[in-house]
């Protein structure tokens, strides 16, 4: 948005000399100039459409001047973020203007060298050589990794064209546990929260107002303000401790012990909710019997939170139960981060049980869903379905039995392709050199692909090593496919759409692949266009494409109502024994389980690292952005929090360097010293360490927890627990 | 006339910036110009340590120090009660910035020129708030008529006995906080 | 977030504000209180002012911005008489042809310059007045900021006044070693009123300094930079015993030395004091702390 200096020398000259008196004259007749100059000159427009921000898929209202995007304003009718857009959702609109943008189809012709080529040859170079990888070492050999988007169907498609199992998620390194904890227990994986009637809320090793979810803020806001209680257990005062009413500081990895503990009190006081228990659950005299021996003062040892802490916790929840309710978690804690995750997650579920709180006003409940349509197979005939397992061992009953297909390992990519089981892979939307492990390692595997081929709209760390990089339109330039997340307490089904036109020579997906798949000969199978897709799905909405493109989103009512609590288990009860866990002979009851790692309580230079999200910041991704990084820079936001009796046992003061260590890497930063954050550990924001150097405003700033964490896989799941993280630090 | 003003409760600020960034696109800003602040404070020791996030922005003074050391007249007060900048006027002397307590102010180096929140007088002349009350994800603020009573920020205000930031400072503000 | 806005340009605007003023008062002084072996000072001191003052002047309007692109806004700048740049304008607009007519006068300079000898106390009278307000006023316009409250005390005026006063006379004292290297000998005449004015500088300093200390944390914050944080180098050595204690103790050598100080000594001195009035303003504007208003 660069406005022109004010005015030119040779103005300024020929301007004083003669216009000068008329100028003046002119601004004393508009005394309200600012206030009353209209803003904008060009004709304002306004496209409902979706953010591309984050996970959210938030609906906005993007308002163009004449052919550029100006602003955003939230949907107030969208389920998940009613009206409301974060900082990233403002700033990157900003990012269709980012110079890094990639403008053509690249084809990579050396280290960080890049040339220009055509869609035409760029698919046909791709195709050829994805049919001789296939023919030579089997389909197997392929894989496509996403962060699923709306159109997760369209690639699953493509693959399963292709005659491959292997469609991977970024899961593995983000929620895995927290799904398949609710699954195993509830039946579900994704209940939500109804913390606007809510009387007490307890967070968990999850931070909504940093990892954000913006319903769920405005909720917890809206119960804050009717006066529910809110509590936060994290090592580090996060932003929801900065709402919340009390803070408690926990030891990391040890969330378990507490939830034990509290399961513990709640029912040897008796105070949990029985009825409930009665009807709807299955295994309780079992798991009663497995949690005396956790007592609160068990737990002060394991979490070091007083005893008295916890007993009062277990007590301020069971009285405000059924309207009490444990956050589901996500990333934090519960996900894909300690070897006991999985564990904490089934615990936390149980707790919501004793609590009574499922379907009930103020407790958790299943979001209404709605059902898309699909293509007319006639018509448009689909690919013959792919079975057995992932080639990483995804639903291979000898090896990851519970991680489902679709989701996988991302970080045994690598590792595999090492192995030299995959051979060609398509990254959409994602970003493994970055967010994934050990990036040595990440990096050393990506390179043994014969075929990499990355779908970005800039050259991100994995599109700089790929062979093919086929540049997505933004966000903001392309129409996707119609998506039903939106729904929270109503069923709602919305669109994303172009704002702009492309501003260079880039295509949506859905564009991508149905002109490269009949290079693939796979053609037959993409014949549809995107509207007929849409309309396919739309079709037993009752409502038509052209209102939901006018409209943006839609709501469809069906609001969700408290009521007879419903699980869809094995035995179609809340399960604190888990039926299908027992019978994979793998622990079907909460126990105690310690982390992987503990730093050296001895060692002053020993520190478990944890990490977080920051409200600004998406994954490593969004400090390209120069709105976003200059947050963080004004405010400083990219130090390490540490404890200042620890700080002070290094001689390290509050923005001095510290030197980080561990068994795969090294790296820098400078300290924040602060009271809020647990002595044992420190804590790194998660959104730094942009190591591309095609990403010229975020390259060089910070570090990543990635930088620290081994690749591990996580017994049950195969996770990466990327808590398990155990530095070195030192004074520069 | 309603004379307009804000109640911010600290209390629920989360320090997401998404204030800051609504505005410097409502404003059409350049990525390092703003016209809001999220400043964090700690306090006190552990365990009974606690931060605070807390919005600053223009407070609109009622006896506004940057408008009685403008030389050029350019700083005025609408009758809405909203301190607002003559772009022509404007020298860019800087005198204000040096004024301004809050230190709120920002200098436009495109137009030469010192900005500050203008609490969106042109979308409130329209009948909607400010960029800033709308996106904020926990309804830290509260936009409204002072002299009106039964307004939600009069009520707020009142309920909460919210308090201008250093009122000590003796000029007046129209921003009004709630910090416990 | 800015702390302070202002830089090297308004520095040196409040330098040489107040060293052109001073050098004013010097010559004035001289012309009337000893008329014939300080005329060469006099002299310097009344070609310096103006010029000083307009240098700094014009460093004050390339620090605008849209005042400077679009120079006829600066007609604006007397709009507003609650405003210290307002009164600063007028002040310097009034001041400087003065200062001009009045170097004109002593030195005789072309037909207006003999014209105006004849009102030469006349210009003395108004042109001390508007000197001594110019010299007042460059430490009025950051006392009245309350954005600033290290600055924001009635002792500002007086430092910068004293300060005026005494980087003057040393303009003047180098304006007329210049002049006529000769004159140096007479020069430790004068060196009693560096040791009167850097005395006055050196006492309100330490009042403003000490009183800063407890006026207020974030007065205190400022002053805390100046005498042990990032500025203090800057302080010690260049303001105080650059600036103060060098020239105060050559002065003293010079005085009881009737004329054997050797020159580069003499001008030595009064470019110290020169640097040390200079950096004094520097540091007082570098220091700026905003109130904590969180
Ligand atoms: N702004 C923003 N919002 C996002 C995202 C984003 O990148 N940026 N990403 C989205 C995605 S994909 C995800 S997965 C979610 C993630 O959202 P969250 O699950 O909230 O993720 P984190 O910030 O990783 O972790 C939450 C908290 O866990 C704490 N923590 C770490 N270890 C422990 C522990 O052992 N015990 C306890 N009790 N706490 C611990 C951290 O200090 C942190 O405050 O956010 C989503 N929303
Ligand atoms: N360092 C670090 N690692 C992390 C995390 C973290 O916070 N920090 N978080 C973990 C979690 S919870 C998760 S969910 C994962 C997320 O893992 P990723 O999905 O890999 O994370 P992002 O950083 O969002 O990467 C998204 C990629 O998509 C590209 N992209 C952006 N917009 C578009 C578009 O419109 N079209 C296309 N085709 N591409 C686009 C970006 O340039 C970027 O390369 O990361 C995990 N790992
Ligand atoms: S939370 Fe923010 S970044 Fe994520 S989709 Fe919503 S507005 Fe976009
Ligand atoms: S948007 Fe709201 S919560 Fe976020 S920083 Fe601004 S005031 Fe605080
Ligand atoms: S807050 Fe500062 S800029 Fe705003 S009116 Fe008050 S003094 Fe002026
Ligand atoms: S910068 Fe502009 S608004 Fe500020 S005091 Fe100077 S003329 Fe007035
Ligand atoms: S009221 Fe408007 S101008 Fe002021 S901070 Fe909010 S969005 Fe910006
Ligand atoms: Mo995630």
């Amino acid at each position: 948005m660069k406005k022109k200096r004010g005015i030119s020398r040779r103005k300024f000259l020929i301007g004083s000399a003669a216009g000068g008196a008329t100028l003046l004259a002119g601004s004393y007749l508009r005394p309200n100039s600012w206030a009353a100059k209209p803003k904008a000159p060009e004709a304002v427009k306004l496209t409902p459409t979706l953010c591309d921000g984050c996970g959210n898929w938030c609906a906005i209202n993007v308002y163009t001047k004449g052919d550029r995007v100006w602003k955003a304003e939230g949907n107030l009718i969208a389920g998940n973020n009613v009206g409301r857009i974060c900082a990233k959702g403002h700033a990157l609109l900003h990012e269709a203007y980012n110079p890094d943008r990639i403008k053509s189809p690249l084809k990579r012709v050396g280290p960080n060298k890049f040339e220009p080529i055509s869609w035409e040859q760029a698919f046909k170079e791709i195709g050829e050589k994805t049919r001789q990888i296939s023919e030579k070492h089997g389909p197997e050999s392929l894989f496509w990794l996403h962060y699923p988007e709306g159109n997760a169907a369209l690639a699953q498609r493509f693959m399963t064209a292709l005659g491959s199992p292997n469609v991977f998620s970024h899961g593995s390194t983000c929620f895995l546990p927290r799904n398949i904890g609710w699954w195993l227990t509830t039946g579900s994986s994704k209940p939500e929260h109804d913390f606007e009637n809510t009387r007490f809320m307890l967070f968990i090793g999850r931070n909504p107002a940093a990892g954000l979810q913006l319903r769920q803020l405005k909720d917890m806001a809206a119960g804050r303000d009717r006066g529910a209680r809110m509590v936060v257990v994290d090592p580090r005062f996060s932003e929801a401790a900065s709402m919340g009413h009390q803070w408690i500081r926990i030891r990391p990895g040890t969330d378990l012990a507490l939830m034990l503990a509290i399961a513990h009190v709640m029912i040897k006081e008796g105070t949990y909710q029985k009825d409930f228990v009665e009807k709807y659950t299955q295994g309780f005299e079992e798991f009663a019997s497995q949690v005396e021996q956790y007592t609160p003062e068990w737990a002060e040892e394991k979490t070091s939170i007083p005893r008295d802490t916890i007993v009062n916790l277990a007590r301020e929840m069971a009285a405000a139960a059924p309207r009490a309710v444990i956050h589901r978690g996500y990333h934090g804690a519960m996900g894909t981060q300690y070897k006991n995750s999985l564990q904490l997650v089934r615990a936390v579920a149980c707790v919501n049980g004793l609590l009574g709180n499922f379907n009930q006003l103020g407790g958790l409940f299943e979001p209404p869903k709605v059902k898309l349509g699909s293509l007319d197979k006639e018509r448009f005939p689909a690919p013959p379905k792919v079975d057995g397992p992932m080639v990483d061992g995804s639903t291979d009953p000898e090896r990851y039995p519970l991680t489902p297909k679709g989701h996988g390992l991302t970080h045994a990519i690598p590792e595999l392709a090492i192995e030299g089981k995959l051979k060609a892979g398509f990254v959409y939307h994602n970003n493994p050199l970055r967010t994934n492990p050990n990036p040595a390692r990440v990096i050393e595997g990506y390179k043994k692909l014969e075929l990499l081929v990355s779908f970005d709209y800039v050259l991100s760390e994995t599109a700089s090593v790929a062979h093919y990089i086929l540049p997505e339109s933004y966000y903001l330039e392309r129409d996707d496919v119609v998506h039903s997340n939106h729904c929270y307490k109503s069923k709602q089904v919305a669109i994303r759409q172009a704002v702009i036109k492309p501003l260079y020579d880039t295509k949506p997906l859905f564009h991508i692949l149905r002109e490269m798949a009949p290079h693939l000969g796979i053609g037959k199978y993409f014949t549809c266009t995107l509207d007929e897709y849409n309309e396919a799905l739309l079709a037993p909405l009752g409502v038509t494409l052209e209102r939901l493109k006018k409209e943006g989103l839609i709501d469809l009512g069906g609001e969700w109502k408290p009521g007879e609590p419903k699980f869809s288990t094995p035995s179609e009860k809340l399960e604190f024994v888990s039926s299908t866990l027992r019978d994979l002979n793998l622990p079907a009851m909460p126990a105690w389980e310690e982390p992987l790692v503990v730093p050296n309580r001895t060692d002053p230079h020993s520190f478990r690292l944890i990490h977080g999200k920051q409200a600004h910041q998406t994954h490593a991704r969004t400090v390209n952005q120069s709105y976003l990084k200059e947050i963080t820079l004004v405010n400083d936001l990219g130090r390490v929090w540490i404890h200042p009796d620890r700080a002070k046992a290094l001689n390290v003061r509050d923005g001095d360097c510290m030197t980080i260590s561990s068994s795969v890497g090294k790296g820098r930063a400078r300290a924040r010293v602060t009271d809020g954050i647990h002595p044992e550990c420190v804590f790194l924001p998660s959104g730094y360490g942009v190591f591309s150097r095609n990403l010229k405003t975020g390259f060089g700033y910070g570090i990543s927890y990635n930088d620290f964490l081994p690749t591990y896989f996580e017994p049950v799941l195969g996770h990466t627990m990327s808590g398990e993280i155990i530095v070195r630090i030192e004074k520069t | 006339m309603p004379r307009y003003g804000i109640a911010i409760d600290t209390t629920k600020c989360i320090g997401c910036h998404s204030c800051r960034v609504a505005c410097q696109n409502q404003q059409g800003l350049e990525y390092n110009q703003s016209f809001n602040w999220i400043k964090e404070k700690e306090r006190g020791k552990f365990p009974s340590f606690a931060k605070e996030f807390v919005p600053l922005q223009c407070n609109q003074c009622e006896n506004a120090p940057c408008q009685r050391v403008c030389p050029t007249g350019a700083i005025y007060t609408s009758p809405e009660g909203v301190v607002l900048v003559h772009k022509e006027r404007c020298v860019g002397c800087k005198y204000c910035i040096e004024a301004c307590p809050y230190k709120v102010r920002t200098v436009d180096h495109h137009e030469g020129i010192v900005v500050k929140c203008w609490f969106c007088i042109d979308l409130v002349r329209a009948g909607g708030e400010p960029a800033c009350v709308t996106t904020c994800p926990t309804q830290v603020r509260i936009f409204g008529d002072l002299d009106d009573p039964g307004s939600r920020i009069s009520r707020f205000i009142a309920t909460h006995r919210a308090e201008p930031l250093r009122p000590d400072l003796g000029t007046r503000p129209r921003i009004f906080y709630k910090r416990s | 977030m800015p702390e302070s806005a202002w830089g090297w340009l308004i520095v040196a605007y409040l330098f040489l504000a107040g060293a052109g003023s001073g050098a004013f008062l010097a010559a004035v002084a001289c012309d009337l209180l000893a008329p014939d072996w300080s005329r060469t000072l006099a002299r310097a001191g009344s070609l310096a002012a103006g010029p000083l003052v307009t240098i700094g002047t014009v460093c004050l309007v390339l620090d605008l911005e849209a005042g400077l692109w679009q120079p006829w806004r600066q007609i604006y700048l007397v709009s507003n008489l609650s405003s210290m740049i307002t009164w600063g304008v007028i002040i310097l607009s009034a001041f400087i042809p003065v200062a001009f007519l009045y170097a004109a006068a002593l030195n005789e300079i072309t037909f207006v310059g003999r014209f105006a000898k004849k009102y030469l106390l006349h210009l003395e009278i108004v042109g001390s007045v508007l000197a001594a307000s110019t010299a007042a006023y460059t430490g009025v316009l950051i006392a009245v900021v309350n954005g600033v409250p290290f600055w924001n005390t009635p002792l500002m005026p007086v430092l910068f006044m004293a300060s005026a006063i005494s980087t003057g006379l040393a303009v003047a004292m180098i304006g007329a070693a210049i002049l006529d290297i000769n004159t140096i000998k007479t020069l430790s005449n004068f060196a009693l009123g560096h040791l009167i004015f850097l005395s006055v500088e050196a006492v309100v300093l330490m009042m403003f300094i000490f009183m800063s200390l407890t006026r207020s944390v974030e007065a205190a914050a400022s002053a805390d930079m100046l005498i042990s944080g990032v500025l203090s180098p800057y302080f010690w050595v260049i303001v105080v015993v650059l600036g103060i204690v060098l020239p105060f103790l050559l002065s003293i050598v010079e005085y009881y030395k009737y004329g054997e100080l050797h020159k580069y000594l003499v001008i030595g001195a009064d470019l110290c004091v020169l640097l040390g009035g200079m950096s004094l303003r520097a540091v007082i504007i570098f220091s700026a702390t905003p109130p904590q208003v969180i």
